[in-house]
């Protein structure tokens, strides 16, 4: 259970990082805070030649809001949202979420962007993202792009980074006063792997709602506008409306071909939509 | 090696490390602190749990060379720790521990848990505990020790501090490292001798521990789909990220198998063997092969049945697909995800076919599509023929 053998470098800065991904011939992984590439390389499941630590970049350590938007440098870990050190523009959203990924131990050094950059369909930040509308930005010496969460996320471990590119940051849309957040997630031991997760972001102010069903084995389904499920519309009585039919259709055609457990990821979404509503 | 300066149970610590040393590791090999424990190894079972820059952390899963200029405190640095002196005391009372492989964590992170949480609330504690498997005690003794510390501190008028003291963003115990690296390494240089079945030429029956069904339909006579099944090549050139080595024979074949499931990759080689029923127009074809460098081996076989469709005019396809995984590669424990990689190879294979029976070329579908699977560049390289099973299979998981 220790790591073949790997090359090891600190880069001083962002574009240092950059620089050594884009002269590696393609065996070289970032590492942040390691809590997910650490247990694969212990597996010796990953065996790059040379490991990048970004850990110390301060340019990837920064919080601030900006606009209508947090952004979020991708060395942010779980537990500086989950105690507050970094703004909340979700009310309280971001901060639930992170409070219940893994283990206090884990959250003290995993990281948001490293969690999106593994692309785990069980994490949360997958889901929980894609349900917020942010936005992920990514960098490569060349320049940056910013791509929706969704559109990131393109298959299980599977990011939409190109090859010497990584995330630089996260952006979070203000939850608007008039929305409503549920998240819910199933887990066969507190702190593990989820095996469902609803997400979802209704505002019936605007008549809109977001709708993420995830831990599939698979990139998640995100329905942007989600009106389907609730019958058509959004209103103040979705709680009612909402449609487990459509929903186990959703993962049916997604190729969840268990019934079972198309059960179980209607029912957590049931709970994501009744938090939303309470 | 690299030289690591951290500072360790508030002394100041200079030694040398691989860069693939864990923290446990360095702590327990090089400065003799045996009192971290090791059990899972992969950041799961938290008797490695330590304090970084004063907050928990697993030090099997971060690398001592991460730590530079950390602050580590260890359970030996906790013996004077007013919170753990209550602890330890606590736990003796309560009956919190048995073997004592799962204590050093636990109090780190019970103390955690001590300063943290506002009240003794039971399920916030076992909660907060998740992280940390004891396989003696049951918890009970555990839960109630923590409470009770909880209770009398708070009693005490000492309140909470629900961030633990922290007040930096970033990784515990990162941002006091300068710039540097190791030595870069060699590149590895990778022999891979064939199995020893499959240098005897024996590729034996299995029974797959994964079966996925798949059928279709190809607009072409049954008796041109039977042939085609007969063209080893050409169903190899089907098979995602499979490229034959030598020429293959009626009965056999050899080659490789490359798959990647994000940041995992294998390449398995072997040889597979095929047989074929012509009265049933069914067949089968069974492979072997291994990785050398995640020392996983698969087993995988491809099973056929043709069935006529409007008067013979088309066929009818149905495969199934079977494939066990052993090895490295197989210990993952989220099968899930190889399962979702095995079917969506198994779409591919059968797209493919599609299209080499239409007389397209039998590359593959356009990059553009390709990219935004797990299949993705090895898989456009690839042209042959081989256990496809071994493909579902070497993707390991997690």
């Amino acid at each position: 259970m220790k790591p073949a053998p790997f090359a090891y470098e600190r880069p001083r800065d962002l574009d240092a990082a950059l620089s050594l991904l884009a002269a590696s011939r393609g065996s070289t992984k970032i590492i942040a805070g390691g809590q997910s590439l650490g247990p694969m390389l212990n597996l010796r499941l990953v065996q790059p030649e040379l490991i990048v630590d970004i850990s110390g970049l301060a340019e990837l350590k920064l919080a601030q809001v900006s606009g209508n938007e947090l952004v979020l440098g991708a060395l942010v870990t779980h537990a500086d949202i989950e105690d507050g050190r970094t703004a909340d523009v979700t009310r309280g959203a971001m901060r639930n979420v992170a409070a219940n990924i893994a283990y206090r131990a884990v959250r003290n050094r995993g990281t948001i962007g490293g969690s999106l950059s593994h692309a785990d369909p069980a994490a949360d930040w997958v889901s929980a993202l894609a349900a917020l509308g942010a936005r992920v930005k990514l960098r490569t010496l060349a320049g940056a792009r910013t791509l929706a969460v969704e559109a990131f996320v393109v298959g299980a471990l599977e990011p939409a980074l190109h090859v010497g590119e990584i995330v630089e940051a996260i952006h979070v849309p203000t939850r608007t006063a008039s929305s409503h957040w549920g998240y819910a997630k199933s887990c066969r031991k507190t702190g593990e792997f989820a095996r469902a997760i609803g997400a979802v972001l209704v505002d019936p102010a605007d008549a809109s709602a977001r709708v993420v069903i995830g831990a599939i084995d698979t990139a998640p389904i995100v329905v942007t506008d989600a009106r389907e499920l609730f019958g058509g519309q959004i209103a103040a009585d979705y709680k009612q409306r909402f449609d487990v039919r459509v929903a186990d259709a959703l993962l049916a055609k997604a190729g969840i071909d268990d019934a079972a457990q198309r059960h179980i990821h209607v029912s957590v979404l049931k709970r994501a939509v009744l938090e939303a509503a309470a | 090696m690299n030289t690591i300066a951290l500072q360790i149970n508030r002394r100041a610590v200079e030694a040398s490390a691989e860069p693939r040393t864990s923290l446990a590791d360095f702590v327990r090999d090089r400065l003799d602190l045996t009192g971290t424990h090791l059990g899972c190894e992969h950041g799961v079972c938290g008797a490695c749990t330590v304090l970084l820059d004063g907050v928990p952390a697993r030090s099997c899963i971060t690398y001592a060379a991460a730590c530079q200029g950390a602050d580590v405190t260890t359970i030996e640095g906790l013996d004077d720790d007013e919170v753990t002196t209550e602890l330890r005391a606590a736990f003796t009372r309560e009956h919190a521990l048995q073997c004592g492989y799962c204590t050093p964590g636990m109090l780190v992170s019970a103390r955690d848990l001590v300063l943290r949480l506002p009240d003794a609330d039971e399920q916030r504690i076992r909660v907060g505990l998740s992280g940390n498997l004891c396989r003696c005690t049951g918890y009970v003794g555990i839960v109630r020790a923590v409470q009770s510390v909880i209770e009398a501190r708070r009693a005490r008028n000492i309140a909470p501090l629900a961030d633990g003291g922290r007040t930096i963003l970033g990784p515990a115990g990162s941002g006091r490292a300068a710039p540097g690296g190791s030595e870069p390494r060699p590149a590895r240089t990778v022999s891979a001798p064939a199995p020893d079945s499959v240098a005897r030429g024996i590729i034996p029956d299995f029974t797959p521990a994964t079966v996925l069904d798949q059928s279709f339909t190809l607009a072409h006579p049954l008796a041109k789909v039977f042939a085609m099944f007969d063209d080893i090549a050409g169903v190899a050139s089907c098979l995602p990220g499979v490229s034959l080595t030598g020429i293959p024979s009626s009965e056999r074949v050899e080659g490789e198998f490359r798959v990647r499931l994000g940041p995992i990759s294998a390449a398995f080689q072997g040889a597979a063997r095929v047989e074929r029923d012509p009265a049933t127009l069914s067949g089968r074809i069974l492979g072997i092969g291994t990785d050398q460098r995640s020392h996983s081996a698969t087993q995988g076989e491809i099973r056929y049945r043709l069935l006529p469709l409007e008067g013979g005019a088309a066929t009818v396809v149905e495969l199934s697909i079977g494939y066990t995984l052993t090895g490295l590669l197989a210990q993952v424990g989220r099968p899930g995800l190889v399962r979702d990689l095995a079917k969506r190879l198994v779409a591919e294979f059968a797209a493919n076919l599609d299209r080499h029976m239409s007389g397209a070329s039998s590359g593959r579908a356009a990059p553009a599509e390709l990219s935004f699977r797990s299949v993705a560049s090895d898989v456009l390289r690839a042209r042959l023929a081989r256990m496809f099973s071994r493909v579902t299979g070497k993707s390991g998981a997690e």
